[in-house]
């Protein structure tokens, strides 16, 4: 029986601005089995992020969890306090965020910063932190750790900095660990870095990976499963081999299709229009103002995300006649 | 069209723009007390000749802080460039606006236009759609007074915008949208060439194949020339039909956008393409891991500037820095082992 | 384009509109505006409407001296020893301490938007020259050199011109922080892209700087005015507090002076122009801040 780590069940979490309500995530569910890495893949503004926080306990205001389940390990995190929260955040689960120059502080050294980290969560005395943080840093394919060890973030590239803040997830040695566009900012041969170093430790160290990303091509490399959100809802959940071979999405499809390859060259199909405002969204399938294949019900009706064997999970009312091609 | 002469006879394609031996330094200066020292110089452009040809999309890559922009501002004389020279259509660009009569100078200038890097930063925030691309009606005056709004709905149009877009500001707008903005600003001094400098890479990817496709179509139905610089290799396969390979101020290859992918000569280039991942399980390659990050352009390494994290250096590799060489015919390799990878 | 789009209205607001309709929202700031509306009314009113003059000496012929506060509906604030009635002198120091601080803030935006843009648009020497210069006037002790001033040009206060003295005065060393502002701001703007983008359309020096860049100096500013006025005005009182100021025209600083040396016995007399003194200046402060929010381009709807 594969162990089920998370479970995320019907999440949904808005942001209360002046301007309306935002439905950022707008009824997620998906899950995520022990030693099959997950991919989250969604354009910007599609709810990874937040989904991400929301695991985490961590939406910022105006934001608020409305209603779900998040289940990890069998214990269902919206029903711990803030107290029991931080035995989890952090400590069971790590977090890398998007953007490592914010989440680094620029005013202390990386050692001093991951020390930090390391004696939260256990106490321990000056001499073993500091080795810990050595091998923390070697974890992360840091050279010279010791010397490193008293730099500055902004004295290091954005590689090192991310593999400091991967590094620093790390430290409480976390069962799962989520990482946010982990390689968003960086260039495509430091990107391959941080990826073979994502994917190593998670075998090293026998974790479970989230990865979030916008990018289709690090699903086919990272990725065992994945979930495409659009606008705030799941569109498929599937196998990464299935997905590229036949999506069951029509978002899926054209995303596959929008993208261009550097292996070989081949006509683009561009979706139309734009990622739609969450405040007002599309009535019905969120999708359908930018779908090729959208019939009326679509924008009456929205199509519920329903299991269609083999592990997959489509929402569209008319994945069964469609014949959507894949990456090829 | 321009690629036909006199009596069917076809000519190859026209040049339209040549740089030779473009030179761009950044001065460094540490902050003394009372002056400014001067340490050192980034070396953002050094000595990068190319030709772009009528109609032509030549791609322009490299990672991050390569020299890509630079390059394609100092082409533009946005910035003063340190040496070398840039024709766009046989005349001098730095001179015509040093020394050129005044209306050399704005033919030159609607003759060249640029789409910046930053959809937030290019536009200004205080000025209409309408005011930003009829700017140029305003400085050219080639368009009459009464037909500004006509074209600049038209423009709007052919970006795949609409007209009531035309009385926004630009906070207003998407980054897509912006990016279309910035398009149909360039186009409307009805230019022959435009340095695109990633205009796609703040996009979200299912736009980016929009504008893709608009910069495709306005490349070949207005045969405008385009120097599309990206540090994504994907999207510059999808659009260039010849590609230089830039790092760190240096051209390391310049071909056939074709043979660059396929077959790549040069070790840097063989790293960049394998680094990229490709949404296709089918397709594994070998990745080429490179050691470290690309070096600082302060104190470039001495021979060959990518032989820290070449897999191929040997010892000639930091002694003397590889000439641009031609290899095969349109295929021009900066590497001493070149021949290892033929 | 998505059909969601064709609802929005033609005609979108303009930055300044845009900016305004954000103000609104401002409670804090509203009021500040309601503030300074209410002194410029008062001011408006002292100057044109006003029957009693500017240190009227009538009452010292009625007998009502020293009058305290809120005993005579008269006299609702009471009058000074020498007959002065407290709440006409705030009514026609208003006039006069507006007139210092929108005044001296005048001439200082004027001065240092030219000598920033002068040092932002041409750096080089010239730039270095006049960032000196702000540097210098900057580290000057400015209270103590118009202190000087007022004593060395006392001439011009026999003539009543001592209130203008003090407004040009404060003007003239308080450009500097404009400067400084506008010359960063500058050499901030002339680097974002839509400047190259202009070079790159061909559009001259000129049009570039006042097309492009000074519209989007104006907000800072803006805002940096509304600040100066109000330690302008706090300025005047120090000045006339210390003596030095206009005996001859009407500010807050001169009745406060005056009320001073009777505070044992007519506390009134300096306490409420005090009052209206820290209000003023609240109210130049909460509009400042409220300005600053509003004009603020990086926090858009
Ligand atoms: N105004 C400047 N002053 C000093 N150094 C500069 C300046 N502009 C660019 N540089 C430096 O020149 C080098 C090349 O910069 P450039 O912007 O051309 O890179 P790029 O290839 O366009 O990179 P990216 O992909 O990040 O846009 C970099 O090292 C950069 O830091
Ligand atoms: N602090 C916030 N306040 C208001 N809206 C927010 C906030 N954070 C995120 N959102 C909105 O939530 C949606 C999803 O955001 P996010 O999860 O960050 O997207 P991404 O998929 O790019 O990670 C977006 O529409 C975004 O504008
Ligand atoms: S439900 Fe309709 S609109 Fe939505 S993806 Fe399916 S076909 Fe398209
Ligand atoms: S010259 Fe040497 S170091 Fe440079 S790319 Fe070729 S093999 Fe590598
Ligand atoms: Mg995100
Ligand atoms: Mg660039």
């Amino acid at each position: 029986m594969p162990e089920t780590v998370l479970q995320v069940d019907d999440l949904k979490t808005y942001f209360f601005t002046e301007a309306g309500v935002v439905r950022a995530v707008d009824g997620v569910s998906f899950s995520l089995t022990k030693g099959k890495p997950l991919g989250l893949v969604g354009e910007s503004g599609s709810g990874k992020t937040v989904t991400a926080l929301s695991v985490l306990g961590v939406v910022p205001r105006p934001g608020k969890i409305v209603s779900g389940k998040i289940l990890f390990e069998g214990e269902n995190l919206l029903e711990k306090t803030e107290n029991e929260m931080r035995g989890f955040r952090g400590k069971r689960i790590g977090y890398v965020s998007q953007d490592p120059n914010s989440s680094l502080d620029p005013l202390f050294t990386v050692g001093n910063q991951l020390s930090e980290v390391v004696t939260t969560h256990e106490k321990m005395s000056k001499e073993a932190a500091r080795e810990k943080v050595v091998d923390l840093l070697r974890l992360v394919r840091i050279a010279e750790p010791e010397t490193r060890m008293r730099a500055y973030p902004h004295e290091l590239s954005g590689g090192m900095r991310q593999r400091i803040a991967i590094a620093r997830a790390l430290a409480s040695e976390p069962d799962l660990l989520i990482a946010d566009e982990p390689t968003t900012n960086l260039d495509v041969t430091i990107q391959a870095q941080v990826l073979e170093l994502l994917r190593a430790l998670q075998r090293e160290l026998d974790m479970s990976l989230i990865l979030i990303t916008h990018d289709m091509g690090i699903i086919a490399e990272m990725a065992e499963e994945v979930v495409v959100l659009y606008a705030g809802r799941v569109a498929e959940v599937a196998r990464t081999a299935e997905i590229f071979a036949a999506p069951r999405h029509p978002y899926t499809a054209a995303l596959l299709q929008a993208v261009p390859r550097v292996d070989r060259k081949r006509p683009l199909v561009p979706i139309g229009g734009n990622i739609p405002n969450l405040i007002t969204p599309p009535s019905g399938c969120r999708f359908h103002p930018r779908c090729a294949y959208m019939i009326d019900r679509c924008v009456s009706e929205i199509p519920p995300l329903e299991a269609i064997g083999g592990g997959r999970e489509v929402s569209c009312h008319r994945w069964k006649e469609l014949e959507l091609r894949g990456s090829s | 069209m321009e690629g036909a002469g006199i009596e069917g006879v076809v000519l190859m394609p026209a040049t339209l723009l040549e740089v030779k031996d473009l030179v761009k330094y950044f001065p460094v200066y540490e902050r003394g007390i009372l002056i400014k020292k001067k340490v050192g110089d980034v070396h953002a452009v050094d000595g990068v000749s190319f030709d772009v040809a009528k109609g032509e999309t030549m791609g322009l890559v490299g990672e991050s802080g390569c020299g890509k922009t630079t390059a394609g501002k100092a082409i533009l004389d946005l910035i003063p460039k340190d040496s070398g020279q840039v024709l766009f259509e046989g005349k001098d660009v730095h001179e015509t606006f040093e020394h050129g009569s005044n209306e050399d100078r704005k033919a030159m200038r609607r003759g060249m236009q640029m789409v910046f890097q930053n959809p937030y930063g290019s536009l200004d925030p205080r000025m209409t759609v309408f005011d930003i691309i009829s700017e140029a009606f305003i400085i050219h005056r080639h368009v009459p007074k009464s037909e500004w709004k006509e074209r600049v709905y038209t423009l709007l149009k052919l970006v795949g915008l609409e007209e009531y877009h035309a009385e926004r500001y630009p906070h207003e707008f998407s980054g897509g949208q912006r990016q279309r903005i910035s398009i149909a600003r360039a186009l409307a001094t009805e230019p022959k060439f435009i340095v695109a400098d990633e205009p796609v890479s703040s996009l979200d990817v299912s736009v980016r194949a929009q504008i893709l496709t608009l910069l495709q179509s306005l490349q070949q139905r207005e045969t405008i020339s385009f120097l599309y610089i990206s540090h994504d290799l994907s999207s510059v396969r999808q659009i260039s039909q010849r590609v230089i390979v830039m790092y760190l101020g240096k051209i390391m290859e310049y071909a056939d956008v074709d043979r660059i992918f396929d077959h790549p000569l040069n070790p840097y280039t063989v790293a960049l393409l394998s680094a990229v991942p490709v949404p296709d399980l089918e397709r594994k390659v070998n990745k080429i891991l490179l050691a470290g990050d690309v070096p600082s352009p302060i104190n470039p390494p001495p021979g060959c500037r990518f032989n820290p994290r070449c897999p191929y250096a040997t010892d000639i590799c930091k002694q003397a820095e590889p000439p641009l060489r031609q290899l095969e015919s349109d295929h021009l390799v900066a590497c001493h082992h070149a021949e290892k990878l033929m | 384009m998505n059909s969601k789009e064709t609802q929005y209205t033609r005609r979108s607001a303009g930055q300044w509109a845009v900016a305004w309709r954000r103000f609104k929202k401002n409670k804090a700031g509203l009021a500040g505006l309601a503030i300074v509306a209410s002194f410029a009314v008062l001011a408006i009113y002292g100057l044109l409407l006003d029957p009693v003059p500017a240190r009227s000496f009538g009452c010292l012929y009625q007998g009502c001296t020293n009058l305290p506060p809120f005993v005579d509906s008269a006299h609702p604030l009471g009058t000074e020893n020498s007959g002065i009635d407290v709440w006409n002198e705030i009514i026609h120091g208003s006039a006069g301490d507006l007139y210092v601080g929108i005044g001296a803030t005048l001439i200082s935006v004027v001065i240092g938007l030219l000598v920033g843009a002068a040092a932002g648009y041409r750096s080089g020497v010239s730039g270095a020259v006049l960032l000196g210069l702000t540097q210098i006037f900057f580290v000057l002790p400015v209270l103590v050199i118009i202190l000087l001033f007022a004593k060395i040009f006392l001439f011009l206060v026999a003539q009543g011109l001592a209130l203008s003295l003090i407004v040009l005065t404060l003007g003239i060393f308080g450009w500097p922080l404009f400067a400084f502002i506008a010359r960063g701001e500058i050499l901030r703007i002339r680097e974002l892209e839509f400047v190259q983008a202009a070079k790159s359309l061909g559009a001259s020096g000129s049009r570039t700087l006042f097309r492009h860049i000074v519209p989007n100096l104006l907000s800072p500013i803006i805002v940096l005015s509304s600040l100066a006025v109000a330690a302008n005005i706090i300025t005047e009182v120090v000045i006339s507090f210390l003596g030095f100021g206009d005996p001859t025209t009407s500010t807050w600083g001169l009745i406060i002076q005056e009320g001073f040396d009777h505070i044992d016995s007519s506390w009134w007399v300096a306490f409420f122009p005090g009052i209206a003194v820290v209000i003023c200046v609240l109210g130049f402060n909460l509009l400042g801040d409220g300005l600053s929010d509003a004009l603020n381009p990086r926090l858009r709807e």
